[in-house]
């Protein structure tokens, strides 16, 4: 078997997923959270399937599949929110979005 | 017959119901009419019952019946049963009789007054407690109307519900009557332990095995129940409170029928008292006790209802003393006697009330004689009734009381006597007084002003027509028994309470002659202050004026340390401890979820930070520790 083993992956898909998180914990903007918990995603994303290849199993990449459709049904969610948000002429600023009204 | 028994209990509740389900479809006077019906029915199928009572022999006259059973509790079950015998047949005769002229004579009194419905309502209750207390076949049905007796005497004492007076008075009465309730459901218990029946014949018929504790207590304990209805010592104060009620309430409870209960009860479980011998000698001498005390207040009082209580109290004094001594006859024939003048008396001065816009203070009546001529006559003759003056019914009744105190001998019957004899003294002064006050002399301003005569018609009839009949009965009552000659009613008695005592007639001469000399002197004392006014009044003793400080002792012995006892509770226990546990608790889920409350910014990075801290720490402990 030819390429990098799986190491390289999950060293890739662990860079992925720590920039997405590190994205989460420190930028303000709505817009970018949502951008960075996509990366998380597509960190996780990845070693599931680095994982089903080095197993040569289909299961991993099923699970794969399936955490893309709801990242994409999320950020449908999210974007929407946001869309409301610029509507409204409200701060897009997570830390400004404390309180529940509105 | 004994349909005729159920059809005279039942006649009276039929038209309580009937008035309470009616509400305003049926007129004010409407409700009266049903009320004297459902009692007038009763007191015909009383007569019936009675008449076919007559055709028994003597010696087969107690007839019970059971309707269906009512309680069931293990290997005890008690019916829904009466008893139709010479006895009960005696008291549904006077209660029905003399309730159906009172409730008769309650259609002109209450008239106009805001809620006849349910002062008729209440009083047909009463008539049918008083007979389910009377017709009751056990123990139990006896106490269930007792009880009743008690909850429709509280309601009619508090009728007028907006006097606070007539609210604290109702609220005394109940509860004084609680505690006789009390005494004789644990003498009931007791009984239900020895026997393991509360059937009379049952019951009687074991009384002499229950051993003497058991039998000193069951005695004791039905006396306290009947000293506490019968408004006797210790238990007399609520009585004289009691006329807050309406006037005819008075007449019919709290003369006539409801307070002589106490006797009807010693009389019909004679076995028991006689198994305790003490006891009844006790309820002698309490009787006697009351004679004297309530004669002595009855002297000092100045509102016309509160004298004919004081006497009540005095003239069931003499029916205890009958009955202490086993002269069950006599208490009987003196509770019929006494139905009918003090009912009488009652209902004369509720006449006098009403002319006089409802003033009851003696001291501002007067000259009422040639006023009101016809009422003044009726309450001669129950005065003189009262007083035991012959021909009139009290003095048979009364004296044969006495004369049986004197057959009884030995010390105690002889000083059981003196007692009664100086009551006879003060029946006569109280009465007379009374009399003297309200209808001599010249007519004070007072009456001068208020006076206005009864209208005519249906109000005018309804009164006059029950004190006409209770009139004649008060003064040719008595003849329905002459002691040593013409005895009917200790014959009809007799298969159910025979008597100890038969006095001789030598005895009975001595004591009618004595009692009559002295209730003379008494009527002399009376007009000589204060029908002739040759001398003044004397000044009443405030120890007759507070009563015997009764009702000041009570208050400091059970109400002010009932009061301290739980207002300690209330400050050391209950405050702290209840109201402090639950406040506390309250207080510290409160703290906890403002503390929960902090750690809930808003802040999305805080909570991203904080799983992501958390993911970080289960990663290690889960390397760590693997």
């Amino acid at each position: 078997m030819n390429g990098p083993t799986v190491v390289w992956y999950l060293c890739v898909a662990a860079f992925l997923f720590f920039t997405g998180a590190l994205g989460v914990l420190i930028r303000r903007s709505p817009l970018i959270v949502l951008l960075s918990l996509e990366l998380m995603l597509n960190g996780s994303n990845l070693a599931l399937i680095a994982f089903a290849r080095f197993h040569g199993r289909g299961d991993g990449q099923i699970f794969a599949l399936t955490v893309m459709a709801v990242a994409a049904s999320e950020v449908v969610v999210g974007l929407g929110l946001i869309v409301a948000m610029a509507r409204r002429n409200l701060d897009l600023d997570v830390d400004k979005l404390r309180t529940l009204r509105g | 017959m004994i349909v005729a028994a159920w059809i005279c209990l039942f006649a009276p509740l039929g038209a309580a119901l009937a008035i309470t389900l009616a509400g305003q479809r049926l007129g004010r006077r409407g409700a009266g009419f049903l009320a004297t019906t459902g009692v007038g029915v009763s007191f015909v199928a009383a007569v019936v019952s009675f008449v076919g009572l007559l055709g028994d022999s003597p010696d087969d006259r107690s007839h019970p019946s059971t309707l269906w059973r009512w309680l069931t509790a293990g290997p005890y079950h008690f019916d829904l049963r009466i008893l139709v015998d010479p006895l009960s047949i005696m008291m549904m005769l006077i209660v029905a009789g003399v309730g159906c002229l009172i409730v008769g004579y309650s259609i002109g009194y209450m008239d106009g007054d805001d809620e006849e419905r349910r002062y008729f309502a209440y009083m047909a209750l009463f008539v049918f407690s008083m007979l389910l207390l009377v017709q009751g076949g056990n123990l139990l049905m006896l106490l269930a109307g007792w009880g009743l007796v008690g909850l429709s005497s509280y309601l009619l004492i508090g009728f007028w519900h907006e006097r606070p007076s007539a609210i604290a008075a109702a609220k005394k009465a109940f509860v004084m009557n609680a505690i006789g309730d009390a005494t004789m459901a644990l003498a009931l218990f007791l009984v239900i332990q020895r026997t393991g029946s509360l059937d009379f014949e049952k019951v009687f018929s074991q009384a002499g095995s229950f051993g003497p504790w058991a039998a000193n207590l069951i005695a004791l304990g039905l006396l306290g129940g009947a000293v506490a209805k019968s408004a006797q010592l210790p238990l007399q104060t609520w009585l004289p409170d009691a006329m807050e009620g309406p006037t005819p309430v008075s007449a019919l409870i709290h003369a006539a029928t409801m307070v002589t209960a106490g006797v009807y009860l010693i009389v019909r479980t004679s076995p028991l008292f006689e198994a305790a011998p003490h006891v009844q000698e006790l309820a002698a001498g309490l009787g006697a006790a009351t004679i004297l005390l309530a004669g002595l207040i009855a002297l000092v009082q100045t509102d016309i209802k509160r004298v004919i209580a004081y006497s009540t109290m005095s003239q069931i004094g003499y029916m205890f003393l009958a009955a202490g001594l086993g002269a069950y006859a006599n208490a009987m024939f003196h509770l019929m006697t006494h139905a009918f003048f003090k009912a009488l008396l009652f209902m004369a001065a509720g006449i006098v009330i009403h002319a006089l816009t409802g003033e009851q203070d003696l001291r501002k009546m007067g000259g009422l004689r040639p006023l009101m001529p016809l009422t003044f006559w009726a309450f001669l003759i129950g005065s003189l009734a009262l007083a035991g003056m012959p021909p009139f019914s009290g003095f048979f009744s009364k004296d044969s009381i006495l004369a049986a105190a004197l057959a009884n001998g030995g010390w105690y019957g002889y000083l059981l006597w003196a007692a009664g004899m100086v009551g006879t003294f003060l029946t006569g002064l109280y009465a007379f007084r009374m009399l003297f006050m309200a209808f001599w002399g010249e007519p004070s301003a007072f009456v001068r002003e208020h006076l206005h005569h009864l209208e005519g018609g249906l109000v005018g009839w309804t009164l006059a027509v029950p004190v006409g009949v209770l009139a004649v009965l008060a003064a040719v009552g008595g003849f329905l028994q002459f002691a040593g000659i013409w005895t009917p009613v200790s014959n009809w008695l007799d298969p159910v309470a025979p008597s100890l005592v038969d006095a001789s007639g030598m005895q009975e001469a001595v004591s009618s002659i004595v009692a009559v000399l002295l209730g003379l002197a008494g009527i002399g004392v009376a007009w000589w202050i204060y029908g002739a006014r040759r001398a003044s009044a004397p000044r009443p003793l405030v120890l007759l004026e507070r009563k015997f400080w009764f009702d000041e002792v009570y208050d400091a012995l059970f109400y002010r340390p009932a009061v301290l006892l739980s207002q300690g509770l209330l400050n050391g226990v209950e405050r702290p401890l209840v109201f402090g546990s639950v406040g506390e608790l309250a207080g510290s889920v409160r703290d906890l979820g403002l503390g929960a409350r902090r750690l809930q910014t808003g802040l999305v990075r805080t909570y991203a930070l904080a799983i992501a801290a958390s993911l970080a720490v289960v990663t290690v402990v889960f390397v760590v520790v693997r």
